[in-house]
């Protein structure tokens, strides 16, 4: 590897020592003079006809300074046509949750007891909960006639061609969207297989579960304008949803970026700022509105439910012959889930040389979905790399024999017929294959090593960036990109590599909408692979300005100058150089016959550079509790190149514990009629520091031929292949299968004593 | 209800406020005394964001009415930096890269201190255990212990 001056190196994250001081800011830390409280009232039921809703009593509650229902508002349709059109029910709500009133108020106590105040009077009507019910016809409808999908959300991740089976009646049904893919002579495969395995696999309703609570800052200006101090991952995006909600034009909403404490893709669907904003135009006050943590369980935007069978063939000779599939996703009240990543990666991680998958989107009266890391992508990987281990056992093979026979590689075709773009998914097998932990796995009583692989397409959106010289020779680069996961860091090595300079020679600022250049959402990771290549361009651009004002200042060709230790100098002749703070000045100065260095990198990337992940664990299982313990855990990654390790790892390390908690713990319990049962953080069980071990890394770089420095997106991987690696640990401790997740004591001794029992 | 005198000494200075009888310490802070470092998280005390040491120990302060503060000494995370600097657990973090989004890192480093105040030689599952009550959604945990560790090292050295 050659030598870097940024890139590949551990930069100090710029954002760490506000966050370690408690002095970075999150929109819940803002006040501003006159700033109201805002709260929501919300619907207890899952699906209900409101009759009438009286805010007499509230209004009249001193310190209440405005409530609105949906009968006070212009924007809300009584079919809206998404989660954020639907600002407040109209007429009937959908799911328990759904915000029917909201306050504002002097302080936030006022605010929670004028929704006390508030009568609403329900018919309560009967609710599709389960998905394979709210399927079959008869079943309570969600929507009451027909709406165009709203798909963006799905197309702010992943850039995949689908295979979309257009509804043939116009009668409103809970199947929202099915797909199809299909390839081969399935009947034939099977017919020829030696070996058929087939099962159920269930992957329940999961929670984001970033640790800061939805909040937005909302104020408006005399002349109608209205800007948002937020907590998104798109400011852009953010803009364009207000603006539409809102019926007024992008140039009248300025959108803020305050730090974001978290998101991993929940954060993109604007579901309380519209809200905030109405609040905040009726009392010609700043509003602020922060969700509890019960609001944010009960009624944001949870990962959906997906029910998959799926049935694989093999020959004893350890050939593939053919896949089926059926996938169910509950998506919940709006449309707009990651159906067809599921699908692609159940059916597309090898080369099965038939194949049949049907997908179903349906919609149950449930808070509606978003993205969450990867969306759908460890869905379908848990299914098949389950199953790999199934077959595996069954044909007397190895697991990893089997899987770097078959595994798919770049050009092999994926189920919607199109190529595998270059990939690593081959190099990250390798190197899990020569890794001690897999190498020197033993046999124990009650112990396991499960492994699984996974992949993850990858966004793609245009972007831009600016990056300036200051007078003082310092460059700044200036994006309006949202900070999720230390990229702006990332962004600063860029810029430094490609100019010449050390990474803390360059600082960065995120602009709000009125000043930013275009950045796309962060999410799908594509930030360092589109906006970094914006960042890399940006920075050439500068580069150049740079050293064509040293050409001047030292009558040599650009051609002849480099930029080493702060100066530009003539290649061989260092003692006829420049420094870059003269440039700074004298590109600034008053009088100057010189131009400011602005660099311009407007790029948009159209080839993606899918990034995949394999993760190992070794787990003890104890047969009396059905309590597993994590051994060991190490976690395998292709990022192409990693410009800042320590991101890297942690991206992985995060992605590792979000994986192993869908694994093992997290699901939200949903009663018969709609109710979530578990809305605390006690309840709904993310993985704490003693349910893990240290999370080993290994980062594996496979170029890509397109992002910066060959870096490939590294945010999401990481969490795809952790269920299915836990499942087959488990599966290896215990023979036992464990289709349905999470894997709980309960279920461990249970699948147990069913197994003594049989035998 | 009317409101109280709360007086307290929080980060060393002493404060006189008026406050609600039902306002918690987390709302006292942030609300009332502007010190924004601590955050909420859950506000049922399953989280660890608002951790801050009333008279050295570890509380999560959305779970201590704020009354229950008069006449004792709170630390928040603002108070762990000094005119010397930050912390050695605050320094170890950044180091480290042992935060992400950073919303759980100010209770994490407070409940951090407050394990090397009275351990200052844990092993990885005492270190473990007294950061279980402090959920974090981004590292993993695993470059926490590290910073921890570290400072541990530097202590010792």
């Amino acid at each position: 590897m050659t030598d870097t001056l940024a890139i590949g190196q551990r930069v100090d994250r710029a954002d760490g020592v506000g966050k370690v001081t408690g002095r970075a800011t999150y929109v819940a830390d803002l006040k501003v003079a006159g700033m109201l409280y805002g709260k929501m009232l919300r619907s207890p039921h899952a699906h209900a006809k409101i009759r009438s809703i009286d805010v007499e009593k509230a209004r009249a509650l001193p310190g209440v300074r405005c409530v609105l229902t949906a009968a006070d508002l212009d924007h809300v349709d009584d079919e809206p046509a998404s989660r954020a059109h639907a600002v407040l029910a109209k007429g009937r709500v959908r799911f328990q949750g759904q915000p029917v009133a909201a306050v504002a108020a002097d302080d936030v106590h006022t605010a929670e007891e004028a929704l006390d105040l508030i009568e609403v009077e329900y018919e309560i009507l009967p609710a599709a909960i389960d998905p394979l019910e709210s399927m079959q016809d008869g079943a309570p409808q969600v929507r009451q006639r027909l709406v165009e999908n709203d798909d963006s959300e799905a197309q702010a991740h992943a850039t995949v061609a689908t295979n979309e089976v257009k509804p043939t009646s116009n009668k409103p049904t809970n199947v929202s969207t099915r797909i199809h893919f299909a390839r081969g002579d399935v009947a034939r495969g099977f017919q020829d297989s030696d070996v058929i395995i087939e099962q159920t696999y269930h992957i329940p309703h999961v929670h984001q579960s970033y640790m800061e609570p939805r909040a937005a800052l909302a104020s408006w200006d005399h002349q109608g304008h209205l800007t948002v101090h937020a907590s998104c991952q798109g400011i852009f995006a953010l803009r364009a949803e207000l603006a539409s909600i809102l019926h007024i034009p992008e140039s009248r909403v300025t959108v803020i970026a305050e730090e974001i404490g978290g998101g991993f893709g929940a954060k993109i669907q604007p579901i309380i700022e519209p809200i905030t904003a109405l609040l905040a135009q009726k009392t010609r006050r700043p509003v602020k509105l922060v969700l509890s943590r019960s609001e944010e369980l009960i009624a944001a935007t949870p990962a959906p439910e997906t029910i998959v069978e799926l049935k694989t063939g093999a020959k004893r000779d350890g050939s593939l012959t053919a896949l089926k599939a059926r996938v169910v996703m509950d998506v919940g009240c709006f449309p707009g889930g990651p159906l067809n990543n599921v699908c692609l990666l159940a059916a597309g991680l090898y080369k099965f040389p038939a194949l049949e998958v049907d997908g179903f989107e349906v919609l149950t009266h449930k808070a509606s979905q978003a993205a969450y890391r990867a969306p759908g992508a460890p869905h379908g990987t848990f299914v098949i790399e389950s199953q790999m281990d199934a077959l595996a056992s069954a044909l007397g093979i190895d697991r990893m024999e089997l899987r770097l026979r078959h595994c798919i590689a770049t050009g092999d075709l994926m189920p919607n017929g199109h190529p595998w773009p270059f990939n690593g998914m081959r190099q990250v097998l390798d190197a899990i294959a020569c890794h001690p932990a897999w190498l020197e796995r033993k046999q124990a009583p009650n112990r396991g090593v499960g492994f699984a692989v996974g992949g993850w397409m990858g966004g793609l959106q245009p972007a831009s960036a600016t990056v300036r010289m200051d007078r003082d020779g310092s460059l700044m680069i200036v994006t309006g990109a949202v900070d999720l996961t230390g990229t702006h860091t990332a962004f600063r090595q860029i810029a430094a590599e490609e100019i010449g300079v050390a990474a803390d020679q360059v600082a960065i600022t995120t602009a709000n909408t009125d000043s930013a250049p275009f950045a796309g959402t962060s999410a799908g990771s594509k930030v360092i692979y589109t906006i970094g290549n914006a960042v890399k361009a940006a920075a050439a651009d500068a580069r150049e300005q740079i050293l064509e004002i040293a050409s001047r200042e030292l009558e040599a060709a650009p051609v002849d100058l480099e930029i080493r230790n702060g100066k530009v100098s003539v290649k061989g002749a260092a003692e006829r150089s420049i420094s870059l703070s003269k440039i700074g000045q004298v590109s600034t100065a008053i009088g100057s016959k010189h131009t400011p260095v602005l660099g311009r990198g407007t790029t948009t990337v159209t080839q993606q550079s899918p990034g995949f992940a394999g993760q190992l664990a070794e787990v003890e299982v104890d047969p009396g509790t059905g309590n597993v313990t994590i051994l060991r855990y190490v976690s395998f990654q292709d990022v192409g190149r990693a410009i800042n390790p320590t991101l890297v790892e942690g991206q992985m390390q995060g992605g590792s514990a979000q994986g192993i908690g869908i694994a093992l713990s997290e699901q939200l319990v949903y009663s018969p009629d709609g109710r979530l049962l578990n809305a605390s953080l006690l309840d709904y069980r993310t993985m704490t520091a003693i349910d893990l071990p240290n999370i080993e890394t290994v980062i594996v770089e496979v170029p890509s031929p397109y992002g910066p420095f060959g870096a490939k997106g590294a945010g999401e991987p990481p969490i795809v292949p952790g269920p299915a690696a836990l499942a087959n640990a488990v599966r290896d401790a215990t023979g036992c299968d464990f289709p349905d997740l999470p894997i709980t004591p309960e279920k461990v001794v249970n699948a147990l004593r069913q197994a003594a029992a049989t035998s | 209800m009317s409101k109280q005198i709360l007086h307290l000494t929080v980060n060393g200075e002493d404060r006189e406020i008026l406050v609600q009888p039902y306002q918690t310490l987390l709302e006292v802070l942030r609300d009332e005394i502007g010190l924004t470092g601590a955050k909420e998280g859950c506000g049922t005390g399953d989280c660890g964001c608002c951790t801050v040491l009333l008279d050295g120990k570890p509380v999560t302060s959305c779970l201590v009415v704020g009354l229950q503060a008069d006449g004792h000494q709170v630390t928040t995370v603002e108070g762990l930096e000094s005119d010397d600097g930050l912390d050695p657990i605050q320094q170890a973090f950044v180091r480290r890269g042992a935060l992400q989004c950073g919303f759980c890192i100010p209770g994490a480093v407070v409940m951090a201190r407050a394990l090397l105040n009275e351990n200052p030689n844990p092993t990885e599952a005492e270190i473990r255990w007294a950061m279980a009550g402090n959920l974090c959604r981004c590292t993993g945990y695993t470059k926490w212990i590290e910073a921890i560790q570290d400072v541990v090292q530097e202590v010792k050295a």
